[in-house]
């Protein structure tokens, strides 16, 4: 395994949720509608080694983006430490902290609202280069076209603005800029649950390309375990807030060993699946607002036992390279 | 009702929409059927118009947009240009959708309960007491919880996916003749989609509902459908059942997009992918419209390909189908 470029120790996020459009207009109408608190990241442990591609997978609201924009620096973690190439980001002096921000570099699922739809592309691109002092003024256009070069966008357009784009063009600009400012470590949010599948694979193949000739790591945050399979060399598994199984891709498709992850690879739709049996209802997916007590998957769980229902399952290491969080791990 | 009559039988559909920039061929001579019990997968990437084929079903098309050339006939009886009246009678109780936007069916200042006892008493002549029950159980039918509850709660307390969930159970109380889904759970995971897929399935095995399942996700519907529908720019390229097209795809668009599922290729390696991307709907020019894309496009794709018929039950609009390869 090589040395980790990124660590993260007892990575922690509470939110007080704020009230959503709905919310607000309920509660204009005089309905009760109270704030709530949210552990969206719960004690998370993890490192990525140097070129390494780790996927994060887990359904919606479990905490991926949150833990995402943690490890991308834009958001900053209610309790726990980050280590970039083995220094706690938090010790670090403003300049190099500064320095490990531009290193790390996140990519959103949804091209149009991450882009200002009032600049040109070759602003959009050139900024941050220009701004950061890592290109030389009169070399900012060049740096641009190389760019847009290399994302598979023609440098003619880059005076255009992007609603003048494509979705999927639109995903190379937001490509384009992350690498602009010469990125170590790329945050992949959702990266390709925006695009058409025919897209989605030139988008994908463009993220394989780029690892390959700039010798990226990525976190590839994703849903969809299909892409995941195909990109990551090691897959987390996260359930509300906290990670519960952690393996090498193959082994962790070949031989799921947390009971949610073989719940979640049981109902993935593959191609070759035809005229399946879907099964019924096996439990609700709970609340992030009030998550079950112990272990949180033990209301979905078959094999639940007295102790998982007030006892926490810690992460251990089950066999060399994996781990999950799962009390049957310790034998009966 | 005869039982050999498909539930749905669209004939040569043209939806267009007359903009001030020029005229939107959304639905461009698009025909298929759907039968009693039946699962028809409508397959195609966004913007080929496989929500305004759904709306025009529904009769929900609006201005600019109009149904301008074809017959929808729903149980024999051509619906198009259907009085308002007789049109609203028809959706919710025999017809219904589910839209890809919850929002579009909740009303966010009533109550569930309210809002799915409506549902019921609407259409059908039963107590408000039957009504609650089967609302209660319909929502525990979707995996949703503590269900009487959860019928006083607001659609604000609820998430984007119980949300959706809300809307797929309002769809199964009726018990309709014919359901379309449109994209219903793209945005949900894959453990409730499985769950819901799991009930759809029991509809239309149950009540005989003829399903017309909208998605983007090919792998869905290798699970879920017994026929495709591939749609490409407005119109249906390929058509067969779920083994036919998608072990011996006919067409090169439906052959590109099975290619393209990353799980077909080997692992970290490049993915088969279709270059370019679908062309503007507005103003479309004549001729084959992914021949832009197509590694089979030669001087005869210039002119519009037909539909044709190559085998019995397949369908395929190109001029040099893949007759002999598997995918
Ligand atoms: N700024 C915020 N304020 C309040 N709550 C938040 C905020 N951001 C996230 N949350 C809550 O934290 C939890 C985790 O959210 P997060 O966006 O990380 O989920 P996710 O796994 O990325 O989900 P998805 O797959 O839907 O993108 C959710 O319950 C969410 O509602
Ligand atoms: N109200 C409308 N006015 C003008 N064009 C529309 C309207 N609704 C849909 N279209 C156009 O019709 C085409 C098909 O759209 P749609 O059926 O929504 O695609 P899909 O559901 O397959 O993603 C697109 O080009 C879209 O822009
Ligand atoms: S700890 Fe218990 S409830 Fe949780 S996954 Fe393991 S067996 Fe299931
Ligand atoms: S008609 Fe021509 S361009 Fe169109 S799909 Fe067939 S071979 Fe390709
Ligand atoms: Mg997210
Ligand atoms: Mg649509």
């Amino acid at each position: 395994m090589s040395a980790p470029i990124l660590e993260l120790r007892g990575i922690s996020k509470r939110f007080v949720k704020t009230l959503d459009l709905a919310e607000k207009l309920a509660g204009l109408l005089g309905m009760n509608v109270r704030e709530q608190v949210v552990q969206a990241v719960d004690g998370v442990n993890l490192f990525v080694g140097v070129g390494e591609v780790v996927g994060l997978v887990g359904e919606s609201g479990c905490g991926k983006s949150t833990l995402g924009r943690i490890v991308a620096g834009i958001l900053a973690p209610s309790a726990g430490s980050i280590l970039f190439r083995g220094d706690d980001v938090a010790d670090m002096p403003s300049d190099a902290a500064k320095n490990v921000a531009l290193k790390v570099q996140m990519i959103f699922q949804d091209p149009f609202a991450s882009l200002n739809p009032r600049m040109r592309v070759r602003d959009i691109i050139g900024e941050a280069p220009r701004v950061h002092g890592l290109v030389k003024g009169g070399e900012v256009d060049d740096w641009v076209d190389d760019m847009m070069l290399r994302v598979g966008l023609d440098p003619s357009f880059r005076r255009r603005y992007p609603h003048q784009f494509s979705g999927g063009q639109r995903q190379r600009i937001g490509i384009a800029r992350a690498l602009a400012v010469k990125p170590d470590f790329i945050v992949c949010d959702e990266a390709v649950a925006a695009l058409d599948v025919s897209i989605q694979a030139q988008i994908l193949n463009l993220f394989m390309e780029l690892r390959q000739e700039l010798g990226l790591t990525y976190l590839f945050i994703s849903h969809d375990l299909g892409v995941v399979e195909h990109l990551s060399d090691r897959v987390a598994i996260m359930y509300l807030g906290r990670i519960v199984e952690l393996a090498p891709t193959e082994e962790l498709f070949a031989e799921p060993s947390h009971p949610y992850t073989q719940a979640l690879l049981g109902e993935v739709p593959r191609l070759d699946m035809r005229r399946r049996r879907f099964e019924p209802v096996k439990g609700e997916i709970p609340s992030p607002l009030d998550p079950p007590p112990g272990c949180h998957f033990h209301p979905r769980c078959p094999l639940a036992m007295e102790r998982c229902r007030s006892e926490q399952p810690r992460l251990k290491e089950i066999a060399p390279g994996r781990f999950s969080a799962c009390h049957l791990n310790d034998g009966t | 009702m005869a039982d050999n009559r498909p539930t749905l039988a669209v004939e040569g559909l043209k939806t267009y929409f007359f903009t001030k920039a020029g005229v939107i061929k959304a639905v461009d001579d698009v025909s298929f059927t759907v039968g009693r019990g039946e699962i028809l997968g409508l397959v195609g990437e966004s913007g080929c118009g496989k929500t305004v084929t759904g709306f025009s079903v529904m009769g929900l098309v609006d201005p600019p947009g109009r149904i301008t050339a074809g017959r929808i006939l729903f149980d024999g009886t051509d619906i198009v240009g259907l009085p308002d009246e007789q049109m609203r009678r028809l959706r919710g109780r025999r017809i219904a959708m589910i839209f890809q936007d919850p929002m579009m069916t909740l009303n966010p200042v009533l109550r569930i309960d309210t809002q799915m006892i409506e549902a019921i008493l609407a259409h059908e002549d039963v107590g408000r007491k039957e009504a609650w029950r089967r609302s209660r159980d319909a929502l525990g039918q979707v995996g949703i919880s503590a269900a009487e509850e959860r019928l006083r709660a607001y659609p604000h307390q609820f998430s984007g996916g119980m949300r959706q969930r809300v809307c797929i159970a309002i769809a199964l109380l009726n018990k309709p003749d014919l359901l379309v889904a449109d994209e219903p759970t793209t945005a949900l995971d894959v453990t409730i989609q499985g769950q819901i897929l799991h009930e759809v399935q029991k509809l239309c095995r149950e009540t005989s509902t003829a399903l017309i399942w909208i998605t983007h996700d090919l792998s869905v519907v290798a699970g879920l459908a017994e026929r495709i529908c591939v749609m490409y720019a407005g119109k249906i390229v390929e058509s067969g059942s779920v083994d036919e097209v998608l072990d011996a795809p006919l067409h090169p668009y439906t052959r590109g997009l099975i290619r393209s599922v990353p799980s077909r290729n080997p692992r970290g390696r490049p993915i088969s992918q279709i270059p370019g991307m679908i062309p503007s709907l507005l103003n479309l020019p004549p001729g084959c419209a992914f021949r832009n894309r197509c590694p089979r496009a030669d001087g005869d794709c210039a002119a519009d390909p037909e539909i044709s018929s190559p085998f019995a039950g397949r369908e395929v609009r190109c001029f040099h189908p893949h007759l002999t390869e598997a995918s």
